[in-house]
């Protein structure tokens, strides 16, 4: 079963409950990996055709947004007929449970891969009190 | 699944009628196929196998008069991990994407995205002029060109449609 290949299908973004989408093109939800560090969190996005240039990064309050820009890859004239993946933006939306560093987050992108590094703020650092577990009598 | 004229004798039709009116539980079966897709949609899971396996990348192939045009999405890939070959009718892709080897054995969230090493073989429409083949990659898209030969040109003839 393991060596089953896995197809890579996009799948469609979820709009925010109680909003419209106002624009024609295809929203899809970046495959993401999330890794914690023991000085950050890191996200990972497969987001292929975006560029550094179309990423934007938010974070309000605590939710985080990332929304990639592809431009139409189809050139004038050509006729598509074989079509697996759709062409379309990037948008998805993390809550961050954790104290972020937010004048740290760093972002980068590499061969259509977002990656994104969310440092634990030192304060939360400072502040975690360990827990000791007593030693069970005999 | 067994044709409902089996199990239906009486059954006969004389009229040609379309396809699928023979199989009413083929569109059924699929019907409930879909609604089953939708359902692990919603929950925002996949089919359990499809969690399972290797990578295997999407592709578009397009053409114009002149080119016919391959992309397929490779994101994390580097271009020196891409094979890309050609022969008479057909071009292949090959290559293996490799887990970010700094985050093995950290506290995975979430873990998405897939890896391995995949290979497609596209079938190619008409003959190409494998000499002027041009392959790019830019984030994470590689896009291969190649023009067609000028005898496959040559040999797109249009036929006229008499009226009467």
């Amino acid at each position: 079963m393991a060596d089953e290949t896995k197809e890579i299908t996009k799948k469609e973004a979820h709009t925010p409950k109680g909003t419209e989408q106002i624009s024609a093109r295809r929203l899809f939800r970046p495959d993401v990996d999330i890794v914690e560090r023991k000085d950050d969190i890191v996200i990972m996005a497969d987001m292929p055709g975006v560029g550094k240039d179309s990423v934007d990064i938010t974070l309000e309050n605590k939710v985080l947004t990332i929304y990639g820009k592809v431009d139409a890859e189809i050139p004038e004239k050509h006729k598509l007929y074989i079509s697996e993946y759709g062409i379309g933006d990037y948008q998805r939306v993390f809550n961050i449970n954790e104290e972020i560093d937010r004048d740290k987050i760093e972002a980068s992108v590499k061969n259509g891969v977002l990656k994104i590094i969310l440092p634990k703020s030192e304060a939360l650092k400072a502040r975690k009190i360990e827990v000791k577990a007593e030693v069970a009598e005999a | 699944m067994k044709n409902i004229k089996d199990i239906v004798p009486f059954w006969k039709r004389s009229v040609p009628v379309r396809r699928e009116e023979y199989e009413p539980f083929g569109l059924f079966r699929q019907e409930i196929n879909r609604l089953f897709d939708d359902f692990y949609r919603g929950f925002d899971l996949e089919p359990f196998e499809k969690r399972l396996g290797t990578f295997t990348p999407s592709v578009d192939v397009s053409e114009n008069d002149k080119e016919v045009k391959v992309t397929a999405e490779l994101p994390g890939m580097d271009e020196k991990d891409i094979d890309v070959s050609l022969n008479k009718d057909s071009l292949t892709i090959k290559g293996e994407k490799k887990e970010e080897k700094e985050e093995k054995k950290k506290d995975y969230y979430r873990m998405e995205r897939s890896y391995g090493s995949f290979s497609r073989t596209i079938p190619l429409p008409v003959e190409v002029d494998t000499d002027k083949v041009k392959a790019e990659f830019r984030k994470g898209v590689l896009t291969v060109t190649m023009p067609k030969t000028a005898k496959a040109i040559e040999e797109t003839k249009k036929i006229p449609i008499k009226t009467e």
